[in-house]
């Protein structure tokens, strides 16, 4: 399989602030990368700095073989056409003074997509996502959080993109809208051969829907591997205890567990701890952890792991 | 209970009947408009200026609420936890400060600093005698929602409300502080209405649950049949729609549609435009409540045989 997308040694500061520290990862085509991590781990700026819509600090970011780190904003202007984004917050990502047939048609005039065909394609989208061409003419506020959600995707999709930065898509939407959301992200992925990098905090939806996951901490993947055996053969600590807690919708299952403990919450990135940053919270900690130079090492075959004790 | 909008009245809850008994730990579960939270703004007397009560009765602890007089109830007897520890805390006021503030208030009986500093060691918050002279600012979310949990059971209170108490932290926060209340109700005999959505949370906590749609209750049981004797086919359809932790990567089985409008509720049952099972009568007439034991009860028009 082909890389489409490849992260090497991804650096994002905002001043002393270390959001995304030395991350490296890579998406083959056709495959969705889960992307995990408490709020503050730099996932969401890791998702915005490979669309540039952050200028990286430092490393590379090469998608379908072009290097975009230091291209300017109109340079990048053909290749966004191949990466879009949805956002987490479908109230505030649609202007709400747009009519929705507007809002889906916007990348389309953007891109220069012939103006003749433009509300036939708009028309095709909408329907794509599951609403109806007589809605085109409503506004943002008319829809429920979910019918915003699927506008949101037709824009997306509008400009025929490959790789989709899928942000905490279903977050702020309800657990029955939540399912529906997910298929369709499925359907379309496998009618369209798109590839996903799928953020969230969500950990049994990010298994659902993902290939492979990486989990971040403190600005660093701590472990990816993929999701059958990260799940099923978690090695890096904190995987293992963020596993613990995600609380299962089955009473006998749910009192038989026993949560992983975490001491504290993240310590902030602006003074993160010294060595391995996990150490201050770490049911495993050693005193040489403080010093400690952390890498992700392949401690099985495709598990990457960066705890040297794991 | 509805509320007067600019939009006309939205009907938040309807015909909403449930107890809660003395010790126990009571889920409320339901989406955004279930009327969840309308609900327990209507027990602690905060549906606003907009809000109304239009019919019914509160009844706490053999007395109707309306003859007691609620601001000696509120923050003694009954307490209530919010969803953003962030908003709920005011960040001019010491921790210490706020603290002691229900304790004056409702006249306690002895060393109001003492009691302070001992719920904050209660809720981990130490070292406390430092701590309680702190801003907002200076903790983390975590703690924040700590913080609320020892200001909600300052003064022994018989019953605490908590209205999505976790959906603002992190998993692992949330297990803390899923943890933390639950030891702290086993060593009083308080009562708790858990408000979620997430059947997660729920299964893990409650010991009874009330699921709630389009502000009527759907199904009433303990978390057993809730989850194993589903009855209802709204909390069956929810139920299916999150991911199965032995079966991952099966596709999942979403309700279709959309939740009611409030503003312009259904005749029947507010479930009726989603429901797999619907039938003429639903579109017409609320479903009558059916009982399946002692402590199970759904209202549906398709009853099982």
């Amino acid at each position: 399989m082909k890389n489409l997308l490849e992260v090497k040694n991804l650096k994002k500061y905002f001043d002393k602030f270390k959001a995304v520290d030395d991350v490296s990862f890579e998406i083959q085509k056709g495959e969705t990368l889960g992307l995990v991590g408490e709020s503050g781990c730099g996932k969401t700026t890791t998702g915005r700095t490979v669309i540039k819509l952050y200028e990286p600090d430092g490393g590379k970011i090469i998608f379908d073989g072009n290097d975009l780190t230091n291209l300017t904003p109109r340079e990048m202007l053909p290749l966004r056409k191949k990466i879009q984004m949805i956002f987490q917050d479908p109230y505030a990502s649609l202007n709400p003074r747009m009519t929705v047939g507007d809002i889906v048609k916007e990348p389309l005039i953007i891109h220069k997509f012939p103006k003749d065909e433009r509300d036939d394609r708009v028309n095709k989208l909408l329907k794509l996502v599951g609403l109806n061409s007589e809605q085109a003419g409503r506004y943002p506020h008319e829809f429920s959080g979910g019918q915003r959600q699927r506008i949101g995707i037709a824009r997306a999709l509008a400009v025929e993109p490959e790789l989709i930065i899928c942000d905490e898509p279903i977050s702020a939407l309800d657990v029955s809208i939540q399912a529906q959301i997910v298929n369709m992200l499925e359907d379309l992925q496998k009618d369209l051969g798109l590839t996903y990098l799928f953020i969230a905090h969500d950990l049994s939806m990010v298994r659902h829907i993902s290939t492979r996951v990486a989990v971040m901490y403190l600005g660093k993947i701590v472990e990816i591997a993929s999701s059958e055996e990260l799940y099923s053969r978690p090695l890096h600590p904190y995987t293992v205890s963020l596993l613990s807690s995600i609380p299962i919708p089955d009473p006998d299952k749910s009192d038989l567990r026993n949560p992983v403990a975490l001491a504290g919450e993240i310590p902030s990135a602006l003074n993160p701890p010294s060595g391995c940053s996990f150490h201050t919270r770490c049911p495993r900690a050693k005193p040489e952890c403080k010093n400690l130079d952390v890498k992700l090492q392949e401690k099985i075959k495709n598990h990457f792991c960066a705890c040297p004790f794991a | 209970m509805s509320f007067y909008t600019s939009a006309g009245e939205v009907q938040a809850v309807g015909g909403v009947s449930f107890d809660v008994k003395k010790g126990e730990i009571l889920g409320i579960v339901g989406e955004s408009g279930s009327g969840k939270s309308a609900t327990m703004l209507s027990i602690m007397g905060l549906q606003g200026s907009n809000g109304k009560i239009k019919s019914g009765e509160i009844i706490f602890e053999d007395q109707d609420i309306k003859t007691l007089d609620i601001k000696k109830i509120r923050g003694k007897k009954i307490s209530m936890i919010f969803q953003d520890p962030m908003t709920s805390l005011n960040p001019v006021l010491s921790i210490g400060y706020q603290l002691q503030e229900s304790l004056r208030k409702h006249k306690w009986h002895g060393d109001i600093k003492a009691r302070a500093i001992e719920m904050l060691e209660k809720v981990g918050i130490v070292p406390a005698e430092k701590r309680i002279k702190q801003y907002s600012h200076e903790f983390s979310g975590g703690q924040r929602q700590r913080i609320m949990i020892a200001m909600a059971m300052i003064n022994n209170p018989d019953l605490l409300i908590a209205d999505e108490p976790t959906t603002a932290l992190d998993v692992t926060v949330q297990a803390q502080i899923l943890k933390l209340m639950k030891d702290l109700q086993r060593g009083s005999n308080m009562s708790v209405i858990l408000i979620t959505h997430d059947l997660g949370v729920i299964a893990g906590a409650a010991d009874r649950i009330l699921v709630m749609y389009g502000g009527k209750i759907m199904e009433q049981g303990t978390r057993r049949e809730i989850f194993y004797s589903t009855a209802h086919p709204y909390t069956k359809g929810l139920l299916k729609s999150v991911p199965n932790p032995d079966e991952p990567k099966k596709r999942l089985i979403p309700i279709e549609g959309q939740p009611p409008d409030l503003l312009n509720p259904p005749k029947g049952c507010p479930y009726v435009a989603r429901c797999p099972q619907a039938m003429k009568v639903c579109l017409e007439h609320a479903p009558e409540v059916s009982k399946l034991s002692e402590s199970h009860f759904y209202s549906c028009w398709k009853k099982d045989e």
